[in-house]
């Protein structure tokens, strides 16, 4: 495994994040696509609309005001929908969410399971979620209907959610913890149904997040709330068929950051701690990126308390007290244009 | 540190500085001959000044005892109590050679002072005072003479100070212990309350008995069989505490910093109160269910050293985890002001509106009465199906057990909530065991066990008659709960659990305000209830109580954001949270909130951050169907 320490430059100089704006009430908003062509919203509790070309259409019309969340990925060929009754009256965080897959871009949804967590890998063809309930990761192929199985060990907490990330069809990894807190990346092999340790944590206390860019897998190695430790995210080389061939260090820090790591093909982005006071736990976090090519370290917002990011049709946000603010992507969608001859993206899948 | 070395005068000491001074240098306002001062004197530095002033006090004071001594001495023991004041030259010396605190202590009243000279905290120009100096006037001119320590107890302090009297009583060897065990030795929770602590230990006539055990066990040559007998029937926090009030008694500050920094978990060890929280995590740490004072003992002493102990503890609490390390629950936990003696078991509860409810019912003490203790949850659905059924809202509570009635055909339900009480309630063994009593005659006096499937074992003759429900622990939330009845051997499956759990919190809409939470905790439990949403109102309210508590609503992905990722637009999950504390960093500028969410243990709170807090609510009420503010302070 090589290991490789590089050093950064840290820019504090971050520019005034425009905000995200949409035809649309912001609080409705689900998921926008990158040209803010295609659009679902929560119409009101239990109902989920897609607006597109000038059109709606319910997609789902639930009993109990539901709320719903929307993932997709850099495939964009199917998006999931997960679907949450009474979510604000059954406060309840041991409970599955319905989900949905749907074609991206389309209203026919089709249910798949019930978990935690979902999320689409491999050109959108495999999807995984977590049953909080009986704590087992679901692993299913939408085109097969194959499905799989994994049984984590973690027992110490009752709402750790671990992070799945396949990394070819035959082989997935995972983030798991054992019975003395230590965390630890775990690859199982679909076929043989094995399992090999890919990193454990030398510490107590850290959690592990693992993303996928275009050629790399991640993993970032961050404290939890309340606990100091350094961070670190290190990568490795993908390829569909050979197995993953060790990581190298790309980050470190002795800070505490939040992590929330997104990959994408040329950054990472992920929350950074930029000030920490460990008397009294009070920390700094900023949206900050890492190239991938020349290692640079970029801090780009100065909102002082970044608590996560998220991606959307490859656009990276920031959600801060009800608004968004984009980090990457065209962030104003405000104005009409009639619909040009569809993209390789928009068109229709060909399955 | 902001605070002066200890040995600098203060503002107090100035003040006494200024009136032994003014004894001295204004002979005319003292009753006795003037002095004639030194032929020359010199000023070259403050400490020659002082040894100037002592040396002047001294000739003062033995001139005087020489003339009282040829004027016949002691005072005659018909004059009535009334009659007789203090030399004001016996006063300036005590002043003068006195420790400062004990001085403030003796300055707040007369009582104070007789007790801080009867217990030998008040010096003279000879060290520890055998005699008292007191003036009267006889025969229309003011004398003066001694009144030994023993005649002053017998003479002046029952009329003077009846309260002094009880506390020599009980201040005795034999009573010591009884005594200390029965006062208020609380820690402080926040800098405020420990001001107000501090202050009413100024006053306290219990203070100067003490300050003199302290005394004894600092300079044990005062009395060494005393000595060791305190040593042995004082314990190490009583004396701690004693001796950080006995040596901060004129600098609040000092005494606060002292309190503050001290570790919470020394606490554990002798105040009940504080047990439910350290017991929990050394029940893991010593790997043993019931704990000795030994092993707690043990345990603490390791928090300390090893805060990494704290971060996984027992299983059965199940809580959010990792919780923060040891060092930083102490620091929460010295600034919680939560009441709570109860573990609710946050991992099991599948309905946080409950859990955070039946924390704040508690913290009220809303219930005074035994609360259920199996399953681990039970307190919190108790106090909240006692609570809403009191204020006419049992409709709240989805859970009901319910029956086909033979002979009606009809369905039957009675509400319930999942616990192992028996009498007088709507818990489940109850309503069990009255559904038996109508359906399968059971016996009027046999109740129904509720037990851990863990403990049931189907071969062992105490199972094989009488009725048990039988409780999947894993599987045992607030609304649902997967078991079993046993009635004499035999499994009843005709009882079925209908369950509805969905309760508010705060209104989601008009219509129904009236069955929300905080409705009925403002409407009908008459708690006044205040907007937050700036950190100058949460500093207000901690500084104005420390009995209320601050409550909401927020997103978990801003709270926690390193346990609950976010990883979709307006994704906002709900989480109820309770705070009780505020910390400022040394500076001052930066301020945490000591933050109980409901999926954290009760004896796990976290610091959490204004920002963080109110982010988390902001983010909340875009989401909220009325677009409410959700946190709220409750006294």
């Amino acid at each position: 495994m090589l290991w490789i320490n590089l050093f950064f430059i840290l820019s504090l100089n971050a520019a005034e994040l425009p905000a995200f704006l949409t035809k649309h009430s912001s609080d409705t908003l689900r998921y926008v696509s990158y040209n803010g062509r295609i659009t679902y919203l929560q119409k009101k509790p239990g109902l989920l609309a897609l607006v597109s070309d000038f059109k709606s259409t319910d997609v789902l019309n639930e009993k109990f005001n539901n709320d719903f969340r929307i993932t997709g990925s850099s495939a964009k060929k199917r998006l999931i929908i997960e679907s949450i009754p009474n979510s604000q009256s059954d406060l309840n965080f041991l409970k599955n969410h319905e989900i949905f897959v749907v074609d991206y871009g389309n209203s026919q949804t089709r249910k798949v399971g019930q978990g935690k967590s979902p999320k689409l890998h491999l050109k959108d063809e495999w999807l995984s979620y977590f049953d909080l309930s009986k704590k087992i990761i679901h692993l299913q192929n939408l085109i097969t209907e194959k499905k799989y199985e994994i049984k984590p060990t973690q027992q110490l907490n009752p709402f750790f959610i671990p992070d799945i990330q396949m990394v070819n069809p035959q082989s997935v990894v995972y983030s798991d913890v054992n019975e003395s807190g230590h965390s630890a990346i775990v690859s199982f092999n679909l076929i043989t149904q094995n399992s090999t340790i890919l990193y454990k944590s030398p510490h107590k206390g850290t959690k592990i997040e693992i993303c996928r860019g275009e050629d790399y897998l991640g993993f970032g190695e961050f404290p939890y709330e309340g606990l100091f430790r350094n961070s670190q995210i290190q990568l490795s080389k993908t390829s569909e068929t050979q197995e993953l061939r060790g990581f190298s260090m790309l980050y470190e820090s002795v800070n505490g950051d939040n992590g929330n790591m997104i990959c994408l093909k040329d950054h990472i982005y992920f929350i950074k701690t930029t000030d920490q006071n460990s008397e009294i736990n009070h920390r700094t976090t900023e949206a900050a990126k890492i190239n991938l090519k020349d290692q640079k370290l970029e801090v780009l917002s100065n909102l002082k308390n970044v608590s996560q990011i998220i991606e959307m049709d490859g656009r990276v946000m920031i959600p801060f007290r009800g608004e968004f603010y984009v980090l990457e992507g065209n962030s104003d969608l405000r104005e009409d244009k009639l619909k040009a001859t569809p993209t390789q993206e928009e068109a229709p899948l060909d399955i | 540190m902001k605070t002066l070395p200890r040995f600098w005068p203060n503002q107090f000491y100035k003040i006494i500085l200024g009136i032994v001074l003014i004894g001295l240098c204004l002979p005319s306002l003292s009753q006795t001959e003037p002095l004639s001062l030194p032929k020359t004197i010199n000023y070259p530095g403050i400490i020659e000044t002082f040894e100037k002033i002592i040396e002047i006090d001294r000739d003062k004071n033995q001139k005087k005892m020489n003339m009282i001594v040829q004027k016949g001495g002691f005072l005659p023991l018909s004059i009535p109590a009334s009659d007789l004041d203090l030399d004001p030259d016996f006063l300036n010396s005590i002043l003068l050679h006195s420790d400062s605190g004990y001085l403030r202590l003796a300055s707040t009243n007369k009582c104070r002072f007789y007790e801080a000279i009867l217990t030998d905290l008040l010096k003279n120009g000879e060290g520890k005072i055998k005699n008292i100096v007191m003036n009267y006037f006889a025969k229309g001119i003011r004398q003066s003479g001694f009144i030994s320590k023993k005649d002053f107890l017998k003479k002046i302090i029952p009329e003077e100070c009846p309260e002094t009297q009880k506390n020599i009583q009980v201040f005795q060897v034999k009573t010591i212990k009884e005594t200390i065990k029965g006062l208020d030795l609380k820690t402080p929770r926040g800098v405020d309350e420990c001001k107000s602590i501090h202050s009413s230990w100024i006053k306290t006539s219990e203070t100067p008995f003490l300050c003199q055990i302290h005394e004894y066990l600092k300079d044990p040559s005062r009395g060494e069989v005393i000595s060791k007998i305190l040593e042995q029937k004082i314990s190490k926090m009583e004396k701690k505490y004693i001796k950080s009030l006995c040596e901060n008694l004129n600098n609040e500050d000092l005494f606060c910093d002292e309190m503050m920094s001290s570790s919470f978990w020394d606490q554990g060890i002798e105040i009940n109160q504080n047990q439910i929280f350290s017991d929990e995590i050394c029940r893991k740490v010593m790997n043993s269910r019931e704990l000795t004072s030994l092993q707690r003992e043990v345990c603490l002493d390791r928090l300390k050293k090893e805060p990494d102990l704290c971060l996984y503890t027992s299983k059965e609490s199940s809580g959010l985890r990792p919780q923060p390390d040891c060092d930083q629950l102490s620091n929460a936990l010295n600034f919680s002001s939560l009441k709570n003696t109860l573990n609710d078991c946050p991992g099991k509860s599948d309905q946080m509106v409950v859990t955070n409810m039946g924390r704040i019912l508690s913290h009220f003490n809303f219930k005074n009465v035994l609360m259920p203790q199996y399953p681990c949850h039970s307190s919190s659905s108790f106090l909240f199906y006692e609570f809403n059924k009191q204020f006419d809202n049992d409709e709240n509570w989805g859970v009901e057990a319910c029956y086909t009635d033979q002979i009606t055909g009809k369905e039957i339900c009675y509400k319930t909530f999942f616990s192992d009480i028996t009498g007088g309630t709507d818990s489940y063994a109850g309503v069990v065991g009255n559904i038996l009593k109508k359906t399968r005659g059971l016996d009027q006096s046999t109740v129904c066990e509720v037990i851990n499937n863990t403990d049931y074992n189907p071969l062992v003759l105490r199972f094989k008659s009488g009725c048990f429900i039988i409780v999947e622990s894993n599987f045992c939330h607030i609304t649902s709960c997967k078991h079993k009845i046993i009635l004499n051997d035999r499994l009843i499956d005709f009882i079925k659990i209908k369950s509805k759990s969905t309760i508010d919190y705060f209104p989601t809409d008009l219509g129904h305000e009236r069955f929300s939470q905080t409705y009925m905790l403002n409407k009908d439990f008459k708690k006044s209830s205040k907007k937050i949403n700036e950190l100058a109102d949460i500093k207000k309210f901690f500084k104005k109580t420390n009995l209320g508590l601050i409550h909401g609503i927020g997103c978990a992905e801003d709270l926690l954001p390193t346990f609950f990722r976010g990883y979709s637009l307006n994704q906002c999950s709900a989480l109820p949270f309770i705070i009780n504390g505020i910390i400022k960093n040394n500076e001052g500028d930066k301020v945490v909130l000591v933050t109980r969410t409901a999926v954290d243990n009760l004896e796990a709170p976290r610091l959490i951050s204004w920002s963080s807090v109110f982010s988390s609510v902001r983010s909340y009420q875009k989401k909220h169907p009325l677009k409410l503010w959700t946190m709220y302070a409750l006294d």
